[in-house]
């Protein structure tokens, strides 16, 4: 189980626990279900790489502690 | 500039009507190049011309969330504002699908809740294929009346979040509107008549059976008995019978074509003219029914609420109970008390390896127990520690 911190930079930080095989798509799921905005309008980033949906966190070695941007499409 | 709405136009649900659409999909329709090109200057007339060579139908897509040129056209039109008969025109021609569909969803943006269901509840029997531009930029298939479902169903459609509309009973029993008479209701007769005779059938088959080895009257009455709740359970039956039906009759209703359902139409009204006596029943039997559904309905959701938890509950409860009534039945009195105290303790132990057995939900972390909860909730696996 690791725990990944989403930042928007604009006063919304989450902090979300998962596991390491979860894919991005599940992890937008948990992030919609703890902000409240729409799963489909969540962008999640790393400076400009954009994370894809059906990818898991330990494909794209998202450690423990691992802070996300977090934008809105 | 060109972004502005007419001033002239009303506010709608108390706000600028472009603000409808939220503002980060506005500010992608705003940088289409469809828009800038061919939504400049549109007029109500240039704009049928316009919706006249739409193709497709959907919300955003792709990495960069680009809008098809449907919601540009619904973006105009919220800045436009046409008028209501020019929007109920749109609805009612019958030669081009996506003008339909457009004049559909508009209406359904900025309509009245009255207006929205006269008007949208016809489309129900429209039966004809659009494309839709699904959210990952390739094409899927659906029909005219499924996207109508959607817009008077859900709550969110094509990336713009619908207003709320009045349920539709509150308005029948406001009086704004008729109870809902669908055009497949003719056919749901005939196959409820048929498993009524079915059941009936069956019943005085086991009747008669009964005959031989009982007095009459006493068979006389279970008859009726059972006849009174046939019928109970033909209502109750009803819904599940009706879906599948449903779904039946519209592919059957798909395969045969357009052609084919006008000559069943006008079938149909010949036969609603000489059944006249028969609509009086349907009324209360309508009325029944609905009642029947809404409990069902209630019951269904109460059943999935509990899914997760209580089956398992109720099972180890009704183990108990069983084991109690063989703890009883089983002799001495001095034996009773360790014999309760045993079944007592069973009981728990299962309840216990029940609970274990679940999501997680119950991990002694609250933290922990409430992230298995969401992600339970989302059909997600439990955290692994």
């Amino acid at each position: 189980m690791i725990e990944v911190v989403l930042n928007d930079r604009l006063g919304k930080k989450v902090r979300v626990k998962c596991n390491e095989d979860d894919t991005i798509g599940d992890l937008k799921k948990l992030v919609a279900a703890q902000t409240g905005t729409r799963a489909d309008k969540i962008r999640i980033q790393k400076w400009y790489t954009v994370y894809k949906d059906h990818i898991t966190l330990k494909d794209y070695e998202i450690h423990d502690g691992l802070g996300l941007e977090l934008y809105y499409n | 500039m060109a972004n502005r709405t007419d001033p002239a136009a009303k506010s709608i649900r108390g706000t600028n009507p472009q603000n409808l659409v939220e503002k980060i999909v506005r500010s992608k329709i705003y940088q289409n190049t469809y828009w800038k090109e061919q939504c400049f200057g549109l007029t109500a007339e240039t704009l049928v011309d316009k919706a006249m060579e739409l193709d497709h139908i959907g919300g955003t897509y792709g990495g960069n969330r680009k809008p098809t040129p449907f919601m540009c056209l619904v973006m105009k039109m919220l800045q436009i504002q046409p008028e209501k008969d020019i929007v109920v025109e749109f609805i009612k021609n019958d030669d081009y699908k996506y003008v339909r569909v457009l004049g559909a969803f508009y209406l359904r943006l900025t309509g009245i809740d009255s207006d929205i269901y006269r008007y949208l509840e016809p489309l129900y029997n429209d039966y004809r294929k659009v494309r839709l531009k699904s959210p990952e930029g390739n094409f899927t298939l659906t029909h005219v009346d499924e996207v109508i479902d959607e817009l008077l169903t859900k709550d969110y459609s094509y990336d713009i979040a619908l207003p709320r509309i009045k349920k539709r009973w509150t308005l029948e029993s406001l009086g704004a509107l008729d109870a809902r008479k669908s055009v497949l209701e003719d056919d749901f007769e005939e196959e409820e008549e048929k498993d009524e005779n079915e059941q009936d059938d069956l019943e005085e088959e086991v009747a008669h059976e009964k005959d031989y080895y009982q007095t009459r009257s006493p068979a006389r009455e279970r008859d009726r008995d059972r006849r009174r709740d046939s019928h109970r359970h033909s209502v109750v039956s009803f819904p599940f019978h009706r879906d599948r039906d449903y779904e039946r009759d519209r592919d059957y209703d798909r395969e045969r074509g357009r052609g084919r359902d006008r000559d069943r139409d006008r079938e149909r009204d010949r036969d609603r003219d000489r059944d006249r006596y028969r609509l009086r029943e349907e009324k209360d039997y309508g009325r029944e029914r609905e009642r029947d559904r809404e409990r069902e309905g209630r019951e269904r959701d109460r059943r999935d609420r509990d899914r997760g938890r209580r089956r398992s509950h109720s099972r180890s409860r009704s183990r108990s109970k069983d084991r109690k009534r063989h703890a009883r039945s089983s002799i001495s009195p001095r034996r009773h008390e360790p014999e309760d105290g045993s079944a007592r303790e069973e009981p728990k132990k299962k309840k216990e390896k029940n609970e274990k057995k679940d999501d997680g939900t119950d991990h002694p972390d609250p933290e922990i127990a409430e992230a298995n909860r969401i992600r339970a909730s989302l059909g997600l696996k439990p955290l692994k520690l």
